[in-house]
């Protein structure tokens, strides 16, 4: 006992047992644990459709995903209005809103003589495999690269485009269902982009004459002992596909390299070794190779054609992030990424290299590495800006909806000559 | 003090409340949840891989759990998808961890999917990284002056390599990667999955303010 408590005037007696007097709880207490209770129960009602709302969001986004990563899988019927919409989605950036094409470039979708030719089942042939090559629509001559879009559409998909260009633009009476598209997918895999207007010849009764085939011939000795670098590594570096993929595809922040332009890879690797751009990895890795070797190994996956192996994945918003790809963004200074990149992202020459169906966390980590500085190769300093201009879900937006679209194919034509002396390299449209 | 009885009493039936809404009911959230669909169980030698990595103690420095785009760029980095509680079903006890001196590692097998560089890596971090602080783990691996037929070499740089013969993997350095190899967490996450919530409401109250709405107009 404390001497306090013995001066205390209600504990006259050492002997005393202290002890407290029952008192009433003063009414504020009551009140504050009142309202606590109430606040409580409110916020509990309030915030209890959190749970819901968030569920409803992921639902939408695994729908969303789940159509993209198994384009094969949907069977719905095609609805006819689907189509055009498709058509304008997938298509009109590069043959135009109409399907008029673009002098030169780009051939006709509208009166052309091989859809007249080879129907509704041909644009689905095209469509599915992609082509490149020498190719003479309307008399006219081009000779340009379309992507695949079997990783990106699916059956019911292209049938409904098919039977848009085909009936629509084209008056024809001729139509293609979902089965006969899957038919198609099935009888096509892994083949490579139809050879031009040569390639087509052998698929369309009646095609007007055609260019004969430029392909590449067939590969050197040299290229077996690339294919095994690169499946395969060396005493000291890991193999390129175990973490690039076996066919050049990636995945997270491991880069897609197939169909990137041979100039634009072998000057990666240059700038890796050189510490101009970096990566820890792809440090170990460049610095270890020869220059041949370098020159092989861009060769070796710039001819590599290969399905998408990306879907949206940053729960980026689509619509922004096609708008940002095709006309960009002029409050911030963001110019549309496709007038460097290439229309529909498929690259423009040895420097700017093809975005489309890169992965979608490898393009917002390099998009944040510019804005940062970590990364700070590109020529004229041209991504940096453009990197601290867009805010983070414009860099997810952009990745996802670059992740939709389907891959460029390769293309030997762009080679590299082996020799130091470098090769100018052509570049396609 | 002289009421030791009710004192015990309200003090057990404190615990007995805590433990109620603190373990017992949230256990049976998580076990209604079930295994999330996609989820692969462990196999062997992934189960093997996964006892050396408690073992290690891996977990001080590498948390098991990436978190939301709203609230993280960890999407960005690579590191994958907000993880739900069904992901962890074949884990126990988990390896959530809370520190990330290192990355976090729920989808490295989907990032460094490369069991060369994971060998390289678990033999000498500072091969790969010269400022990495993650410890080399030389006692998985064993010096030999010729690899046997079933060997795994592990490829090393020069300056990191022995004098003569090799380094080849010991069957807990081939778990261990097994097991990081098949950390995948890439099927998309049940619709009403288990998880942290994030900022999903206060998003959608301000969502006419972010960018992308004000695009949308
Ligand atoms: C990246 C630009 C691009 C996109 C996107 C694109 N194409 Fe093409 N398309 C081309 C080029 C270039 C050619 C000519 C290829 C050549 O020269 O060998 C072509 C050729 C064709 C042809 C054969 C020639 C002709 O005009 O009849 C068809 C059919 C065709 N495209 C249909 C489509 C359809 C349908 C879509 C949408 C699913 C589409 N294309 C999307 C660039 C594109
Ligand atoms: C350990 C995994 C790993 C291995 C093995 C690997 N890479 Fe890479 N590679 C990466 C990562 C990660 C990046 C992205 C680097 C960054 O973030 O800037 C990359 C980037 C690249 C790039 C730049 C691509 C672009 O679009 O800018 C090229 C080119 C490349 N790698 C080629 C190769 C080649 C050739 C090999 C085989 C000799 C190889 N890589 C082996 C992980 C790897
Ligand atoms: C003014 C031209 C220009 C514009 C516009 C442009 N880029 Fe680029 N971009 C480049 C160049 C040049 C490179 C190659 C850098 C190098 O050589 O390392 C590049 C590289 C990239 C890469 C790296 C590719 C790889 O494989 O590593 C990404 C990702 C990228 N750009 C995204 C974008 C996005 C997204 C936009 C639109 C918002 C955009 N770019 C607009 C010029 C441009
Ligand atoms: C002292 C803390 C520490 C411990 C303990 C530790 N790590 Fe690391 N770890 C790191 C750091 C820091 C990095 C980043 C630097 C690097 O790549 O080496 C890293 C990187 C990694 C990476 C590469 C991740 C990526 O995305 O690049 C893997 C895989 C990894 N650790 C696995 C392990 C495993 C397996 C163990 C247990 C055997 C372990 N770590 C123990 C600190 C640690």
């Amino acid at each position: 006992m404390s001497k306090k408590n013995k001066q205390d005037p209600r504990l006259p007696d050492e002997t005393f047992e202290p002890y407290e007097e029952p008192r009433l709880i003063p009414l504020p207490v009551y009140w504050i644990a009142i309202a606590l209770a109430i606040w409580g129960v409110v916020t509990l009602v309030q915030t209890s459709n959190a749970g819901h709302f968030a569920d409803k969001e992921r639902a939408a986004l695994g729908e969303k995903t789940a159509s993209v990563a198994s384009p094969a899988a949907s069977t719905a019927a095609p609805d006819t209005g689907a189509g055009k919409a498709l058509f304008a989605d997938n298509c009109s950036s590069c043959h135009g809103d109409a399907g008029e094409g673009v002098a030169d470039a780009i051939p006709p979708l509208h009166a052309s003589d091989v859809i007249k030719a080879g129907g509704a089942s041909a644009i689905s042939q095209i469509v599915m495999r992609g082509i490149g090559g020498p190719l003479i629509v309307d008399k006219a001559n081009y000779d340009g690269e379309m992507p695949s879009f079997s990783s990106v559409l699916s059956d019911t998909e292209i049938a409904a485009i098919a039977d848009y260009v085909a009936t629509d633009l084209n008056g024809m009476n001729s139509t293609v269902s979902p089965d006969q598209v899957a038919e198609i997918r099935t009888a096509s895999e892994d083949m490579d982009p139809w050879d031009g207007g040569a390639g087509l010849a052998s698929l369309i009764n009646g095609l007007p004459p055609q260019p004969a085939s430029e392909n590449a011939s067939a590969p050197s000795p040299e290229a077996t002992a690339t294919a095994s670098l690169a499946s395969q590594g060396t005493a000291n570096i890991w193999s390129c596909a175990s973490c690039h993929g076996d066919k050049g595809e990636g995945t997270q922040t491991v880069p897609r390299l197939a169909g990137l332009a041979p100039a634009y890879l072998a000057k990666q690797l240059h700038d890796f070794s050189k510490g101009t751009r970096i990566s820890d990895s792809m440090a170990y890795v460049a610095k270890s190779l020869s220059e041949t070797q370098i020159t092989e190994l861009a060769n070796y996956y710039g001819a590599m054609s290969s399905p998408s192996g990306a879907q949206p994945a940053l729960k980026g918003d689509l619509a922004r992030g096609e708008q940002l790809a095709l006309s960009g963004d002029y409050s911030k200074n963001v110019p549309a990424c496709f007038t460097c990149h290439g229309t529909s992202g498929i690259g423009v020459g040895a420097q700017f290299p093809g975005l489309a169906a890169q992965q979608p966390a490898y393009i917002a980590h390099q998009l944040a590495m510019w804005a940062g500085g970590a990364r700070h190769n590109s020529p004229l300093g041209l991504m940096a800006g453009i990197g601290k201009a867009l805010s983070d879900e414009d860099r997810r937006a952009v990745a996802d909806y670059l992740a939709s679209l389907p891959p460029a194919a390769g293309n030997a034509k762009t080679a590299l000559a082996v020799s130091p002396t470098l090769k100018e390299t052509t570049n396609v449209q | 003090m002289n009421r030791y009885l009710p004192l015990a009493i309200v003090s057990l039936a404190i615990l007995a409340f805590a433990t109620l809404l603190l373990v017992i009911v949230p256990g049976m959230q998580i076990a209604a949840d079930g295994v999330a669909p996609g989820l692969k169980p462990y196999t062997a030698a992934e189960a093997r891989g996964r006892a050396v990595y408690v073992s290690m103690g891996c977990l001080y420095c590498h948390s098991q759990q990436p978190r939301d785009e709203a609230q993280a760029p960890d999407g960005e980095r690579g590191w994958g998808r907000a993880s739900v509680a069904g992901d962890y079903a074949y884990d126990a006890p988990h390896q959530l961890g809370t520190m990330r001196t290192g990355p976090d590692l729920m989808n490295i097998g989907d990032r460094l999917p490369s069991q060369d560089w994971q060998l390289t890596h678990l033999y000498q971090p500072r091969a790969i990284s010269n400022w990495s602080i993650m410890p080399a783990y030389p006692f998985l691996f064993t010096h030999k002056d010729k690899a046997g037929p079933t060997d795994v070499v592990v490829k090393l740089p020069p300056a990191y390599a022995p004098k003569t013969g090799v380094i080849v993997a010991n069957q807990d350095a081939l778990d261990l990667v097994s097991y990081l190899q098949g950390m995948k967490h890439d099927y998309a996450p049940p619709g009403d999955g288990l998880r942290d919530n994030g900022y999903a409401q206060i998003d959608a109250r301000q969502m006419p303010q972010t960018d992308a709405a004000k695009a949308a107009q």
